[in-house]
């Protein structure tokens, strides 16, 4: 019965080697004909256009109406002096 | 009817379970209660032993029918589910939504430690014989190598039904204490220099390819070992619900709430095959003991081989890995990766060991396919194979 016992666990080894081994062969011939593709990048986004000098003034302009009206000011009370782009 | 105090009292006092209450289940209430203390304090592997361990205790509660073989009990229904292999392997397939093949197949030579691993099973097969256990037991006894739950209890419940309860418990026992059993033997195993062997970055694989591997690999195992198919065969469908995406709700389904509930069924009826009757024997300790055996030698089985492989490959594989190969999905790896950053901090083992810990999955399942080539109820397909154990028991003698 222990010598039965040794012989099914070689069997039994020797078969599960073999069916995993066939496995291997199966992956290297999948990986083989369907490699990997890296995916195509997503197109950049467009940079937005930076204001012209026309465009600054507008939106200088713009923005200092809206203080005023916020801060509840007239707009000759303060000046915008800087806007740092970002 | 004539109505008396004293008769009504002794017969409501002779209806309780006390009155029933024999010695073996009170020590199997005591188990139950330990089981419940292990999960609930010392969280070991609580979803699983929880269950177990409250269906043990109602199973030995007296006269309330709920033990696996009381006969419209209702864990006798939920027994129904293990004794007709369904809840294992919808455990499987649960665990196939579950797994990532990317590891494996970016190095798939790991799946031969997941092969060297299940030394843990036939060594303890080989034990269990010698402590005079028949060959259908002890391969139900061995399996408990593999650190698989569902696969010990499915083969339990084909090959030994008799022995689920012990065999169920200490391969779930011994599952969770994968953390202390395993570092002492790898740390046996390897030099300080091994350990610190960094690997090289597993390479990106295609969708296809994963696609198609549980497609392909269920043809090809189930042809040569058609005992595997009801384990594999969930296992991989699992996983195709997962990589095909085109199932989002089924992967959602079997990797969440059906799993649980499968679980706790699992669980249930578990508990309640261990009565008294089928527990309290010699043979459970001896189970226990080959469990905790089998546990070790398939931790050393994927180490040795992992130092072999370590060695071929020039010392670009880290032996620690190998350890992964006994399923225990994913404890196992993280083992690998704890007693790998032990000897530095910034080794990242994990991935590399999710690949022979998925191979262990595949392996156990393989193992338990070829037990039941070997002894199982054979069908028709299987009756060719059936010759093999009288040709091997008969070249023994």
């Amino acid at each position: 019965m222990v010598m039965a016992s040794v012989w099914v666990s070689i069997l039994a080894m020797s078969v599960i080697f073999l069916v995993l081994s066939v496995l291997i062969g199966v992956i290297k011939v999948l990986v083989h004909f369907m490699p990997y593709v890296e995916p195509p990048a997503p197109p950049a986004k467009p940079k937005a256009a930076a204001p012209s000098a026309g465009d600054e003034s507008e939106l200088i302009a713009a923005v200092h109406a809206v203080l005023a009206h916020h801060l509840g000011k007239s707009p000759q009370d303060f000046s915008i002096t800087k806007i740092n782009p970002r | 009817m004539e109505f008396s105090l004293t008769d009504s009292i002794a017969r409501i006092a002779g209806s309780t379970g006390f009155t029933a209450l024999g010695g073996g289940q009170v020590v199997m209430i005591l188990v139950s209660l330990t089981l419940l203390y292990l999960a609930i304090w010392k969280k070991f592997e609580p979803l699983l032993l929880l269950p177990i361990g409250f269906g043990c205790m109602l199973a030995n509660l007296p006269l309330s029918h709920m033990a696996y073989d009381a006969e419209g009990g209702l864990f006798n229904l939920f027994y129904w589910g293990v004794k007709h292999e369904v809840l294992p392997p919808l455990i499987f397939m649960g665990v196939g939504a579950l797994t990532d093949f990317g590891p494996l197949l970016a190095n798939p030579y790991t799946l031969l430690l997941g092969a060297a691993a299940q030394i843990g099973v036939y060594t303890t097969l080989i034990g269990a014989v010698v402590l005079g256990f028949n060959l259908q037991e002890a391969s139900a006894i061995g399996i408990i190598g593999g650190a698989d739950g569902p696969t010990s209890i499915f083969l339990a419940t084909k090959l030994a039904p008799h022995l689920l309860g012990p065999i169920a418990v200490a391969a779930y026992s011994y599952m969770s204490l994968v953390p202390l059993i395993q570092p002492p033997i790898m740390r046996f195993f390897t030099t300080p220099e091994e350990r610190k062997i960094r690997m090289a970055q597993l390479k990106p694989i295609s969708q296809n390819v994963k696609i198609l591997f549980p497609v392909a690999s269920t043809i090809l195992c189930v042809l040569m070992l058609p005992g595997v198919a009801p384990l594999l065969g969930m296992f991989m469908i699992g996983n195709l619900f997962r990589e095909s995406g085109v199932t989002g709700r089924l992967h959602d389904t079997a990797q969440t709430h059906l799993i649980n509930i499968v679980t706790i069924l699992l669980a249930l009826s578990v508990g309640s095959s261990m009565t008294a009757e089928s527990f309290l024997t010699f043979n459970t300790i001896k189970i226990i003991i080959l469990g905790l055996l089998a546990f070790m030698m398939a931790t050393a089985g994927g180490m040795v081989f992992g130092k072999i492989m370590c060695k071929l490959s020039g010392g670009k594989v880290n032996p620690l890995i190998g350890s992964a190969g006994v399923s225990a999905v994913p404890m196992a790896a993280r083992v690998s990766q704890k007693v790998g950053s032990e000897e530095d901090h910034s080794n990242f083992l994990l991935m590399h060991a999710m690949g022979p810990n998925v191979a262990g999955v595949i392996g156990s399942a393989v193992a338990a396919g070829v037990f039941l080539s070997l002894f199982g109820d054979v069908s028709a397909g299987h009756a060719v194979l059936d010759a093999v154990p009288e040709f091997l028991l008969a070249s023994a003698q």
